[in-house]
């Protein structure tokens, strides 16, 4: 008797609640125009109704002001960063960072924020390379971010996507996959993987001297994995040569051992392998370098793609003498370089205590990109969601003065990614630990190469 | 008990004791022994309906969903490690299991949300009673081995079965099947209101952490719970006395890997995507920490503890630049503090551990139900 009124007590309660709930609901729509706060100026021009999308900005009015949206008060433009500050990723998550800073930082010091008016400000999050971390850290500040302008981390960048796509909000992400070309909500940058992969086979073949070497691969069990192995398959394939051993190794991740390669090295010095593409991120190239080094019958071409460097490898004497880097633009420090040049200087002004880093650079050639993104969607007085999209299709050609090549946008699906590389060698005594070789170099048919 | 305390005759409380006492076996088993226990319920309705308003931004729904999806996992993990003794490293790859599930069957062929939950589950109890009977000749250490090679098998299988995972690039999980009935848990529309998705996901997965708290609480009730529980204490006596081991053993096996396979499927449905790195050994061991914290062989205990272990790094994330963390956490390279927001969490996930081991081996729930028996007894002490 008392269960049964217990019961209906509690469904009666219930029902009750439902209907109070139901005033809770909230679509996930925020619109794009976040109400200015009673605090927020709201000296913006009128500039009528917004609906025009289309591209011509030049018919009767200037657009005015933008409206506040979400990641803007109307005064400052706040960006987001999810990269891991923590965890073996963080070597490279931390130079990225102080390169988004660092530009940050020039453009309000001494450009005075977006359009000489809106400061720029970044909020970073631990995504700790994991998506579930991730996925939450976007959750809690992705209503205050106008953009992403670093997400790092393909698995990262792939779990996030549908988020991206749902909101709309564009993200730049730290990693040059192809896959990101034809993404509406992504802003890559640089050569991809597949690029740098077929560049250098190519480039590495061009040279009288390695005629009728044995290629091989050495890549890590993953999708990052995945993309140097496509690029040297092409680079293979338009040259006619075969790959004789394709070797992997467990990708690294907080669980993982220290990864040896005694045995991968057995498979390719069975292979009779001369060359070896190595795929990899900084934690395995030094085993690698320790079990070529004791293998004195043993001694290989390293080629390695551009996140296995660091710039403490410079000093391993095995890799000064067999390895190259695939990477892209110049020298750092040169000055013939009108970008570079301008690199070192913000560097030493704003981050005079950061090292030369490849990362580094990388981050701060994303906070150049969005810079240009976000002056055009000032341009057009639409700092929103759409606005941001609509601005980062018609940007037209992203530039990098020459320290990445130059990036042409548009729709997605007519994106045009920058299709040279750089080659570089170790060397302790340049910035970086790195000294140009041949710079972009471009194999002739590279641009047959399909960005899916 | 009833007999003996007849003689005192009918009170103003009608002849009963003053106090909630056990007077006999049923009273032992019921759910909601008394009215508090009711009240209780009451109130954790209250706040189901509640926290999804306008209470919670978005953001924390989705820590509160997440918290939810690692207690149903964590509830699995409870009944085969917590009621049964049989130690697992292998949950993560369960959890896997569950998420390529949702995956294939959810997002690629496109089965309705009431078919492929169910079939997950069944995945689940399907692989559970595969592994099962090496727990009939393997216990402790070697058991513990052995769940661990389900890690790099299965870490394998994702990463290689790709027409269904993905391969190394995992697969995205867009368009599944989110409805029960009318209800449609992508974007709850009810009463003429539509709720955002993170809303919608809350109601969705602690109703589901409702549903198997309910089912894991009525199992270890009945004679299968109570012979798990006497596997735990001493397999060897509970064989003599006619415990059926191997049914048992696989049968915990079995609900385990179900639980974790829902779990696994909740996962995939909030992250929106499964890669092979995601369902590694440190998930396995934060399932085994939560239960741990919370409380081994409880229900209640693997619910608190995934809300301490999830909801404590979120409150460290949150309050990173507040004025009592911020001059401890760095939240960049270009800021000050000794500690990232992910190495403070690290630090204190593996100091609790090592904290309730020592001070309190039997987890959260303890503390609750000793607070409670205080109460309970006040004002004597026994």
């Amino acid at each position: 008797m008392m269960q049964k009124r217990w019961r209906r007590l509690l469904a009666v309660f219930l029902a009750s609640m439902l209907v109070l709930g139901a005033c809770g609901g909230r679509d996930d729509d925020d619109g794009d125009a976040a109400p200015p706060d009673d605090d927020t100026p709201t000296d913006t021009a009128d500039n009528g109704d917004d609906t025009d999308d289309t591209d011509d900005t030049d018919d009767t009015e200037p657009p005015g002001d933008p409206e506040p949206a979400p990641g803007f008060d109307g005064e400052t433009i706040r960006l987001g960063v999810l990269t891991p500050t923590s965890g073996t990723v963080a070597v490279i998550g931390n130079p990225l960072t102080a390169g988004n800073q660092a530009y940050v930082d020039y453009l309000n010091e001494e450009l005075g924020g977006i359009a000489g008016q809106y400061p720029v400000e970044l909020v970073v999050e631990d995504s700790a390379y994991d998506p579930t971390t991730a996925g939450q850290r976007y959750a809690a500040i992705s209503d205050d971010v106008v953009a992403f302008v670093q997400i790092l981390g393909t698995p990262v960048v792939n779990a996030l996507l549908p988020d991206l796509i749902e909101d709309n909000v564009i993200a730049g992400p730290a990693s040059l996959d192809s896959a990101w070309i034809r993404e509406p909500n992504l802003m890559p940058i640089g050569g991809p993987y597949q690029v740098q992969a077929i560049n250098a086979v190519d480039w590495y073949f061009s040279q009288p001297e390695n005629e009728g070497q044995v290629l091989c691969t050495l890549a890590s069990d993953d999708e990052y994995g995945d993309t140097g192995v496509a690029g040297v398959e092409f680079a293979a394939d338009n040259l006619g040569i075969d790959i004789a051993v394709q070797a992997e190794y467990p990708a690294p991740s907080p669980t993982r051992p220290a990864q040896t390669f005694e045995s991968q090295i057995g498979q390719l010095e069975g292979g009779d392998c001369d060359v070896i593409f190595f795929v990899a991120t900084p934690t395995d190239t030094a085993p690698l370098n320790t079990v070529l080094t004791e293998n004195t019958d043993y001694n290989p071409t390293v080629l390695g793609q551009s996140p296995s460097w660091l710039g403490l490898f410079a000093g391993f004497e095995y890799l000064q003498e067999n390895f190259f880097l695939a990477s892209e633009g110049t020298n750092y420090g040169d000055e013939s370089v009108p970008g570079m040049a301008e690199l070192v200087r913000i560097k030493e002004t704003y981050a005079p205590e950061q090292e030369p880093d490849l990362y580094f650079n990388f981050g701060y050639l994303q906070a150049m990109a969005m810079h240009q993104i976000l002056e055009e969607a000032v341009a057009r007085g639409d700092l929103s969601r759409d606005g941001m999209v609509d601005a980062m299709e018609n940007v037209g050609t992203l530039s990098f003065d020459g320290v990445f090549g130059d990036y042409e946008y548009g729709p997605a699906d007519e994106r045009q990614p920058p299709t040279s590389s750089s080659f570089f060698r170790p060397d302790p005594d340049s910035p970086m630990g790195l000294d140009l070789v041949e710079r972009d170099y471009e194999a002739d048919y590279v641009g047959d190469f399909t960005f899916e | 008990m009833r007999a003996v305390l007849a003689p005192f005759g009918r009170g103003p409380s009608g002849g009963r004791p003053s106090r909630n006492l056990v007077l006999d076996y049923r009273d032992d088993l019921r759910i909601f022994p008394d009215r508090w226990a009711r009240i209780g319920l009451v109130l954790l309705a209250f706040l189901y309906l509640w926290l999804p308003s306008q209470q919670v931004s978005d953001a924390g729904l989705r820590t509160l969903s997440t918290i939810g999806i690692f207690a149903i996992g964590a509830i699995g993990l409870n009944l085969l490690t917590g009621y049964t003794g049989q130690v697992s490293l292998g949950h993560a790859f369960f959890i896997g299991v569950g998420s390529y599930t949702a995956a294939y069957l959810g997002a690629e062929l496109g089965w309705p949300f009431l078919v492929y939950v169910p079939a997950a589950a069944l995945i689940g109890v399907g692989l559970g009673v595969v592994i099962g009977p090496f727990a009939l000749r393997l216990r402790g250490h070697y058991l513990v081995i052995v769940t661990l090679g389900l890690i790099f098998l299965g870490r394998h299988i994702f990463n290689n079965w790709t027409s269904v995972t993905g391969g190394n690039r995992g697969t995205q999980i867009r368009g599944a099947d989110m409805s029960i009935g009318p209800l449609d848990f992508s974007g709850l529309e009810l009463f003429g209101t539509t709720y955002s998705r993170e809303q919608s996901m809350f109601f969705l997965v602690w109703a589901l952490v409702a549903l198997t708290a309910l089912l894991a609480k009525n199992l270890v009730r009945s004679r299968m719970g109570r012979a798990m529980q006497a596997v735990r204490d001493r397999d060897l006596s509970a064989e003599i006395i006619g415990v059926d081991l191997a049914r048992t053993k696989v049968g915990a096996f079995a609900w385990s890997s179900a639980f974790a396979c829902v779990a696994g499927v909740l996962s995939a449905l909030q992250i929106r995507f499964a890669g092979a790195d995601d369902f590694g050994l440190f998930l396995s061991i934060t399932y085994v920490a939560i239960i741990i914290i919370g409380g081994v062989g409880t229900i209640f205990g693997a619910i608190v503890g995934s809300i301490f272990v999830v909801g404590s790094e979120e409150l460290i994330n949150q309050n990173s630049r507040s004025d009592w963390l911020g001059p401890l956490v760095s939240t960049g390279p270009t800021d000050a503090g000794w500690l990232s927001v992910g190495e403070l969490n690290a630090i204190l996930f593996g100091a609790f551990i090592v904290g309730f081991l020592l001070f309190e081996p039997r987890g959260l729930a303890a503390l609750w139900f000793r607070a409670k028996a205080w109460f309970l007894t006040w004002p004597f002490s026994y």
